[in-house]
């Protein structure tokens, strides 16, 4: 299978971004919790790659823990939201009748809310808090998921394998899980890496409105936020984050575009 | 068509109550009392306690969603706890402001969008079509929250060509819808050439060229005719999108529209006003995907026969 | 022939006409002043508002029958003079000649209408609660008002500050088409919500007119616009507004005046008296030993503040400048928690005394601080949890006692009968605003007397006494008072800044090169 050179640069830099955030403890050179006000607002420099925050604290350490925040906020948002959305869309494209009317009104009814406005209201509502922020995430992604299981496993449904399958006396969750989920899978990840990079996204975009990952930890979207009061004298605290953020979503991107042409290269076939 | 016009607004009633009944029930659990945050500091009990009678905040969730729902009927939207007056007074003081930055975030997408698109699709593979891709990942990529206060500073600061921030005449609108337009171009220009260079593979198009018309001709006409329908499909999805992003950038460029009114009711727990924004978004955003729906079904030649 | 004879001499006449006038001053075109905000006021009506951007642009607009002056003094506005007819009532004389922005003449019935209107039991006027004490308010004629109170009250002046409206305005909220009337030196022109307020100078001022035009104030939320704004010239004044790392930064790429006055408000660290830690003098005493506001107010705020050792400030009148201060001490301070019955259970292990929570809004500058506060605790032994809110739910949580510690300030301190809406006995929530619920019986008969007593010197021993007892027990820990940082536009003339941040001055501002 050849892998176009772009995937290829997705994947070694999601590599890099992983692998910093599950070693940060072991490469950075300083906590990121660490204190020195009199140091604030430096320039990057030998001692400290990245420069420092306003509290003194090493940016470079705190890029490294706060990629932990983003891959983790990214994934699990994802993960939920894709498991949720899943289950709904099975449901409602397996059965049909009635229940896909009520689940997919159910899921109009949470489209009317452009994602971000449910995600801050929830975030708001709810009081800071790494898992407030995924729930929000989550609930305001699944919708996405639903539709797309839901009409991949419609067409699915009149193909001869499943008409066997249900002949031969296969249940209706063997059927969904073993006979229509491989097919589906790969549409998911595709999906799912996008969603990821929104996921990250919109995590720095709640930090920013001051809604999203609770300090001390650190994470791009606060520390963009939190760097953007100094973008006139200190523009390293802002460059960075933001780099970092458009990267890793970058990255995402040029494997979920990856797959997707894979994808439909190997369906044409 | 006439019949499928009649459902999808059958089902738009019920679609929009349910928002509606959502957005009530959820910001009525809700810890901080709007009454405290009203009434300022030395408040006593026994006006607050008025005030709370007055605004019918002591009653049973059950008779408020009523009263609620009455009120609706007769399109009266509450007043804003906050004392600023009628809901909808402010909604439609500050609407007008976010359609303008939306319309004008929009039009500087798809111009973006179609140039590159089409010049992308046309190009093939050339450092053109490399380029336009680049941009559009990168658009994609960048969170409007960094890149807002870098154009101001690149823009209105060192070249001084524009003003900061406020509404006012066109050249306060070309930053924020920029910034807000950055990346549904980026999704666009993407969009077009794709669409495109499937149009060009069409039967019709072949037919086109056998008849002898120029190349452009073939792909102004009747290329782009068809991705038009997939771009405006699009557009209706993300114009959700938009009005969440136009959050940040009314508060970026001090933007006075829905976005920033609607993080201000959050912020004061004004409940009235959050549901009246909440019910003016939810509904152009539905209203504008219906329409966007039957625009498809009814543009769309091949739909339309299978209909 | 005669009439074009006739045309042509008057319109000559007409032409020769501006020539004939002396250039004066008053033809030189007057000047729009641009002033910078953070956030829109909420309601310019006087018997709303309640936040200070309202009360400070209100004052622009309405009179009062006696203002507050940089000391906290009252001065006389609206009425020339006062006399006390007995222990609860004060007869004030108005001036003549006072007339509002609409022409009518204000008379001792505005007076009397603006106050029965704020108390009137169906209105839900916010600042009802601070004029509980009045009893009645009479027009004995046209210019003379008889406050009575309900029993005899020291602080009976800081009553005679609400804006005076016109007989029969309506409580109306602040909108699009608000017509609020008033006496002042502006008249309200224009309210966008969210965008700007116009002010128009009364030409008719009975104080004479403004210099400048009109007042223009623009709503920016985000700090950097608003920085940036004023580098373009594009605003002529911000107050406090602003970053306090930007200010040198002004300073070296603008034009910018910038003017530091030592200021009233009054930044603290409220603390729940009724929790099992918080409730020991000795632990409130450790963590006040253990902040190192120095070292923040260096830092974080560049010399914005300066150390408070209590509410009032060195300007008051009322203020007790030798009270028991706690310096920065953190060895003292982890004895004081050792001495306390707080242990720390592994010396310089990672696990705490106990822990806390602290909770703050979500503006940046106070969750950096908050960020410190939490580090320098750490270093004594106690675990912060930090929690910042949007100011509706911390704001809520406060008020019903729902904390272990936060950080907010008081603005605009008058009187110092304050002191007992915050540590008398009886001001505990939902009554007042002793949401420490600070229990102390000698405080409590000093406040009590301090409100009963007229005679100002008299007060100002009791509330000296009271200071010194506050400053011992600590129910606040005092962080530091706010200097009032303004940004002018070098060509400004005439600008006084107010350790409150009153913008008063304006009615005085004027541009140099335009008339006086």
């Amino acid at each position: 299978m050849k892998i176009r050179p772009a995937v290829l640069i997705g994947l070694i830099l999601v590599s890099l971004i992983a692998g910093a955030a599950l070693l940060a403890s072991q490469i950075a050179p300083y906590s990121p919790f660490q204190q020195n006000l009199a140091n604030d607002l430096l320039a990057p420099s030998q001692e400290h790659l990245l420069g420092t925050d306003k509290l003194g604290r090493d940016v470079w350490t705190r890029a490294l823990y706060g990629a932990r925040i983003s891959l983790a906020v990214g994934i699990t948002a994802v993960t939920l939201s894709v498991l949720i959305g899943f289950s709904i869309g099975a449901l409602s494209g397996y059965f049909g009748g009635w229940v896909d009317g009520v689940l997919m009104r159910l899921t109009d009814v949470l489209m009317a809310f452009p994602g971000i406005l449910l995600a801050i209201s929830l975030a708001a509502f709810l009081g800071p808090g790494l898992q407030h922020v995924i729930l929000a995430l989550c609930l305001s992604g699944w919708t996405g998921y639903a539709r797309l299981v839901r009409g991949e496993i419609l067409t699915l449904r009149e193909r001869e394998f499943i008409h066997a399958a249900r002949s031969i006396g296969c249940g209706p969750a063997r059927i969904i899980f073993r006979h229509l989920l491989p097919n589906i899978l790969s549409p998911l990840i595709v999906q799912g890496t996008f969603g990821m990079a929104t996921a990250i996204m919109a995590e720095g975009g709640l930090s920013f409105l001051g809604i999203g990952t609770p300090p001390p930890m650190p994470s791009w979207g606060s520390m963009l936020s939190e760097g953007r009061q100094f973008i006139l004298i200190a523009p390293h605290l802002t460059t960075f984050p933001g780099l970092a953020i458009m990267v890793t979503v970058l990255a995402l991107n040029l494997i979920g575009d990856g797959l997707r042409d894979g994808l439909e290269k190997a369906e044409k076939r | 068509m006439k019949r499928y016009l009649f459902i999808r607004l059958l089902l738009f009633v019920p679609t929009l109550a349910g928002a509606l009944t959502l957005v009530f029930f959820l910001i009525h659990l809700v810890p901080g009392d709007p009454v405290e945050a009203m009434l300022g500091e030395t408040a006593s009990t026994v006006d607050k306690g008025a005030l709370r009678r007055q605004l019918g905040l002591d009653q049973p969730l059950g008779t408020q969603y009523l009263r609620f729902l009455s009120r609706l009927a007769k399109g009266d939207l509450g007043e804003s706890l906050y004392g600023q007056g009628p809901v909808m007074e402010l909604i439609s003081a500050r609407f007008p402001a976010t359609v303008e930055l939306t319309l004008a975030a929009m039009g500087i997408a798809m111009l973006l969008a179609f140039t590159l698109g089409t010049l992308a699709a046309v190009k093939k593979n050339s450092w053109v079509d490399q380029a336009s891709l680049l941009f559009s990942l990168f658009g994609l990529s960048t969170p409007n929250f960094w890149l807002g206060p870098l154009l101001i500073i690149f823009f209105a600061i060192d070249l001084g060509w524009l003003p900061v921030s406020g509404r006012g005449g066109w050249n306060h609108l070309i930053l924020p819808a920029l910034t807000l337009g950055t990346s549904m171009a980026a999704i666009l220009t993407r969009m077009v050439r794709s669409s495109l260079l499937e149009a060009i593979r069409q039967d019709y198009i072949q037919t086109a060229r056998a008849k002898g018309l120029s190349e452009w001709s073939v792909w102004l006409k009747h290329a782009a005719g068809n991705s038009l329908i997939s771009v405006t499909t699009i557009l209706g999805l993300q114009f959700g999108a938009l009005l969440a992003g136009s959050v940040i950038t009314e508060t970026i460029f001090a933007w006075p529209g829905i976005g920033r009114l609607t993080l201000e009711a959050i912020q004061t727990r004004d409940y009235p006003l959050l549901q009246g924004c909440i019910l003016i978004i939810a509904c152009s955003y539905l209203v504008i995907n219906l329409c966007t729906d039957i625009l498809y079904r009814a543009a769309d030649p091949r739909i339309r026969y299978e209909n | 022939m005669r009439l074009r004879l006739f045309t042509f001499l008057a319109l000559s006449g007409w032409m020769l006409l501006p020539g004939c006038h002396p250039r004066n001053n008053t033809d030189l075109p007057r000047r729009r002043l641009v002033v910078g905000l953070e956030s829109s006021p909420t309601h310019l009506d006087p018997r709303f508002a309640t936040d200070a951007n309202s009360v400070r642009i209100g004052a622009l607009i309405f009179n009062s029958l006696v203002r507050a002056d940089q000391n906290a003094r009252f001065q006389p506005e609206l009425a020339e003079r006062w006399e006390a007819l007995d222990e609860r009532s004060y007869l004030f004389h108005l001036k003549r000649n006072i007339t509002f922005q609409n022409g009518k003449p204000l008379t001792a019935e505005d007076v009397k209408f603006t106050y029965e209107s704020l108390l009137a039991p169906q209105s839900q006027a916010p600042r009802k609660s601070a004029f509980r004490m009045i009893e009645a308010v009479e027009a004995h004629g046209p210019h003379q008002v008889l406050l009575k109170f309900t029993e005899p009250y020291g602080p009976f002046l800081e009553s005679a500050t609400l804006g005076i409206v016109p007989a029969g305005s309506p409580l109306a909220p602040l909108t699009r088409k608000a017509r609020l009337i008033g006496s002042g030196p502006f008249a309200l022109e224009e309210f966008v919500p969210g965008e700007r307020i116009v002010l128009k100078a009364n030409r008719s001022y009975w104080q004479g007119p403004a210099p400048v035009s009109d007042i223009v104030f623009k709503i920016l939320p985000d700090s950097i616009v608003r920085v940036l704004e004023f580098k373009k010239g594009s605003i002529d004044l911000l107050q406090n507004d602003i970053e306090p790392d930007m200010i040198p930064w002004l300073q070296r790429n603008s034009q910018a005046l910038i003017q530091t006055l030592q200021g009233t408000t009054f930044q603290y660290i409220g603390m729940n008296l009724d929790h099992p830690a918080l409730k020991n003098i000795k632990v409130r005493q450790a963590i006040a030993q253990a902040i190192d506001r120095e070292a923040i107010i260096r830092h974080l705020l560049k010399d914005t503040a300066i150390p408070a050792t209590g509410l009032l400030s060195p300007t008051h009148w009322a203020y007790e400048p030798s009270v028991r201060q706690f310096a920065y001490d953190p060895e003292k301070a982890k004895r004081l928690l050792d001495e306390a019955g707080f242990p720390d259970p592994d010396g310089a292990g990672p696990l705490p005394r106990f822990k806390l929570s602290y909770k703050t809004t979500t503006l940046e500058l106070r969750r950096r601080i908050a960020e410190v506060i939490r580090e320098q605790l750490n270093q004594i032994g106690i675990e912060l949890e930090v929690r910042a809110y949007e100011w509706g739910t911390f704001y809520g949580d406060i008020k019903k006692g729902n904390f272990h510690l936060y950080s907010l300030a008081w603005v605009g301190i008058m009187d110092p009968d304050i002191l007992y809406t915050l540590f008398h006995s009886g001001s505990i929530p939902p009554s007042g605003d002793n949401r420490g619920r600070y229990r102390n019986p000698q405080v409590d008969r000093l406040l009590e007397q301090g409100r009963r007593v007229a005679d100002a010197d008299h007060r100002m021993q009791i509330y000296r006494a009271v200071q010194k007892i506050l400053a011992e027990e600590l129910p606040y820990i005092p962080l530091w008072w706010v200097k009032n940082v303004v940004a002018l536009n070098p060509a400004i003339r005439g600008f006084t800044p107010y350790p409150d941040g009153d913008l008063i001055s304006l009615k005085n501002v004027s541009f140099h090169g335009s008339q006086p």
